[in-house]
């Protein structure tokens, strides 16, 4: 018995050791630093140091895996007493993150069949940044200036090459959420809540619902097919799953005193969706272009406001329609003879807007131009312009600027100073923020 | 009798002449054939980047390349730009895949000439490309053992360079020089291969140099591994493969 133990045990390491022979595995990473403040108050709005971690792995061309941890040291000390002060957590504040874990498999039982199983960031769609057919992976909002960034989710990917088509499927078991801005950018991309005149909210609790995580409830899956016709790369795609915002369908009005104070309880939950997905790639004479449309097909909400404590029964009004809206967006880029980069969007339905009659308009623009070999780029002009109101333009816009210095004195090392200026009129993302202009550094060294 | 000895041997002296006189369009697609020579490469490099104060910053590259058309290249170092790759295929038709995006994009023309991952070669020069198709030749002189040539871009061929001058060897037309000249005719870059030895059957030069003059910055490639003619499949020059970071 313990030889034959003695012998599995040779045998297991012989077939690992010759594995890892001839497997290929490297770590690399990063470390990075994002320190912003506002230019009113001079108050620090972020403080973030992050360690990641890269690991990756192939094995004869049959699969390979990927890994990228991220150690992070993010905010401020929430310190309000010395008990707090025996709390390292609460001096400095860290966090872990899966980001992304995957195995691929290649040619998975079938010459032209691709597999990746686990944690991944999947990004669908041809504009930059904001993809409206992306809705896979939720959307990481945590930087609101940073929109277009997802996490990564649990998944199964399929990709089946025939020709010039390409084949995608995805399923993801279970439901992750959005993270939301915090901070001072908390309420960014959420509309005010209004009530009744003479009424005065004095304390808000909301809870969220989350979809039970189970096959009929949480799953989401989509499908794309991918060509090129014409010089150009078109794909269709459909997604069903979940919005991953939440949406308020129940409040609760509870009376504090008899002068119209209140108190709120609010509930919120993850709409049903189906998207159908158009987009393409290619070029007209010089200039890149591309474009993609999404047609959301959402499930309709109530939205149900209990007043009875005031005598007023409960109230319902539609907090989502379920009539199909469409978000799209066109673009294009242009690199000058001197080497000038322009980039531009026009996009329909930002991120966190939905139906048809809450789709804005927004502008996208970035101008750069790089020095010294790619040593030094500058971006002196890049930005958003939102309209809310064509009809009253100049009351209903807003702007924000993010001009850029970066330097990359030495390979892996790069040194970011910039600007987020913001301006609006009207009720909009980017005017209810207008009072938050504020600097930023960063540095980032990869390794 | 006699007019038919001079006959023939005019012929002879005609026939010998053509033989040894190449018009410059031969040179060229000779030049090119003896460069896109082998079926496929696969090349490991290493590229230094030397500004005009002297510093240097090195990449590792693998590059793929089949037939005169197709060529994928990928970054292997340094860290920030492991993984970023660029798939150059037949019709013009390009793809860069950035993995910090997760996305292959397609290149529009414009971006053709802007200089490719800080290098001073163009994406354009990083293509797999064929110069008798992209522009017209002359032949300017011979030296005891180089072709010296002008390349014009030919007529609806939109490029960076006003006129190249190449020189190629005359025993194998192998390019072992060639200059670029901007659109006001100044000389702009300058491109150079050396240390050209028979590979099997195959002339490979084992270090390049391209040298950026108005900005006296140089990009040296220098092979540490090749491998020619070792049956590489199609599916590695997709997409598909493209994002396949190793």
């Amino acid at each position: 018995m313990r030889k034959k133990v003695f012998i599995i045990i040779g045998i297991l390491i012989a077939i690992f050791s010759n594995s890892y022979a001839q497997a290929d595995f490297s770590i690399n990473g990063y470390l990075k630093t994002d320190n912003r403040m506002l230019t009113d108050d001079n108050y620090f709005t972020w403080n973030e140091n992050q360690l990641g971690l890269k690991f990756e792995g192939s094995y004869s061309g049959k699969y390979h895996l990927y890994s990228e941890v991220r150690l992070r040291g993010f905010g401020f000390p929430e310190t309000s007493q010395t008990a707090d002060l025996q709390s390292k957590n609460k001096v400095y504040k860290w966090d872990l993150e899966f980001r992304e874990a995957y195995l691929d498999l290649y040619q998975f039982g079938l010459q032209d069949l691709d597999v990746r199983i686990g944690r991944q960031v999947i990004t669908w769609g041809t504009a930059d940044r904001l993809n409206p057919t992306g809705n896979i992976c939720p959307e990481d909002l945590e930087d609101v200036f940073n929109f277009g960034e997802q996490s990564g989710v649990n998944s199964v990917l399929t990709t089946y090459y025939l020709g010039d088509f390409t084949f995608s499927g995805v399923y993801v078991p279970a439901f992750t959420p959005a993270v939301l801005p915090s901070g001072i950018y908390a309420s960014a991309l959420s509309a005010p809540m209004e009530f009744p005149v003479g009424m005065t909210l004095r304390k808000y609790w909301d809870t969220i619902i989350l979809p039970e995580q189970k096959f009929t409830e949480s799953s989401q899956a989509a499908f794309k097919l991918g060509t090129s016709l014409f010089d150009y790369d078109l794909s269709f795609s459909y997604y069903y799953g979940r919005d991953d915002l939440p949406l308020l369908n129940k409040v609760i009005i509870t009376p504090v005193d008899t002068l119209g104070t209140v108190d709120a309880t609010a509930e919120m939950i993850y709409p049903k969706m189906q998207v159908i997905g158009a987009d393409f790639a290619g070029s007209f004479l010089d200039v890149g272009i591309w474009g993609e449309a999404a047609l959301t097909i959402p499930e309709k909400i109530i939205l149900s406001t209990d007043l009875t404590a005031l005598g007023m029964g409960i109230q319902e009004s539609v907090a989502l329609d379920d009539a199909p809206y469409c978000k799209f967006v066109f673009g294009g880029d242009y690199t000058f003879k001197n080497g000038l980069y322009f980039n531009a969007q026009y996009l329909h339905g930002f991120i966190h807007e939905r139906g048809n009659d809450n789709l804005n308009d927004y502008l996208t623009f970035h101008f750069e131009k790089k020095f010294f070999n790619d040593e030094l780029k500058i971006v002196p002009i890049d930005g958003a312009i939102s309209v809310t109101d064509w009809d009253d333009y100049e009351n209903n816009y807003g702007l924000v600027l993010n001009p850029e210095l970066s330097f990359l004195p030495y390979d892996n090392i790069e040194m970011i100073l910039g600007a987020f200026i913001l301006d609006g009129k009207g009720s909009n993302m980017f005017s209810s923020l207008k009072d938050n202009d504020e600097v930023y550094f960063k540095a980032k060294v990869s390794f | 009798m006699k007019k038919m000895a001079i006959t023939i041997t005019m012929l002879l002296i005609i026939g010998s002449i053509y033989a040894q006189t190449h018009s410059a369009e031969d040179i060229l697609i000779n030049a090119d054939a003896v460069v896109n020579a082998p079926q496929d490469q696969e090349i490991s490099l290493k590229m230094t980047l030397t500004d005009k104060g002297g510093n240097e910053k090195v990449r590792e590259i693998k590059m793929y390349q089949k037939g005169d058309e197709t060529r994928l290249i990928r970054f292997l170092s340094p860290a920030d730009q492991k993984g970023v790759s660029f798939l150059s295929l037949p019709d013009d038709v390009q793809y860069l895949y950035l993995p910090a995006f997760h996305k292959v994009r397609r290149i529009a023309s414009h971006i053709k000439n802007d200089n490719f991952a800080g290098t001073d070669f163009s994406y354009d020069d990083m293509s797999a490309s064929k110069y008798a198709e992209e522009y017209d030749a002359t032949l300017l002189d011979k030296t005891d053992d180089l072709y010296i040539l002008e390349l014009i871009p030919k007529q609806g061929v939109e490029k960076n360079y006003s006129k190249l001058k190449m020189w190629a060897r005359q025993d194998n037309f192998y390019p072992v020089k060639v200059e670029f000249y901007d659109k006001n005719s100044t000389l702009w870059k300058l491109f150079e291969s050396r240390n050209i030895k028979k590979n099997g059957k195959y002339w490979v030069a084992s270090e390049a140099e391209m040298t950026d003059l108005k900005k006296q910055h140089s990009t040296k490639m220098i092979i540490d591994k090749v491998e020619l003619d070792k049956g590489l499949a199609d599916n590695i020059f997709t997409k598909r493969n493209l994002k396949r970071v190793k």
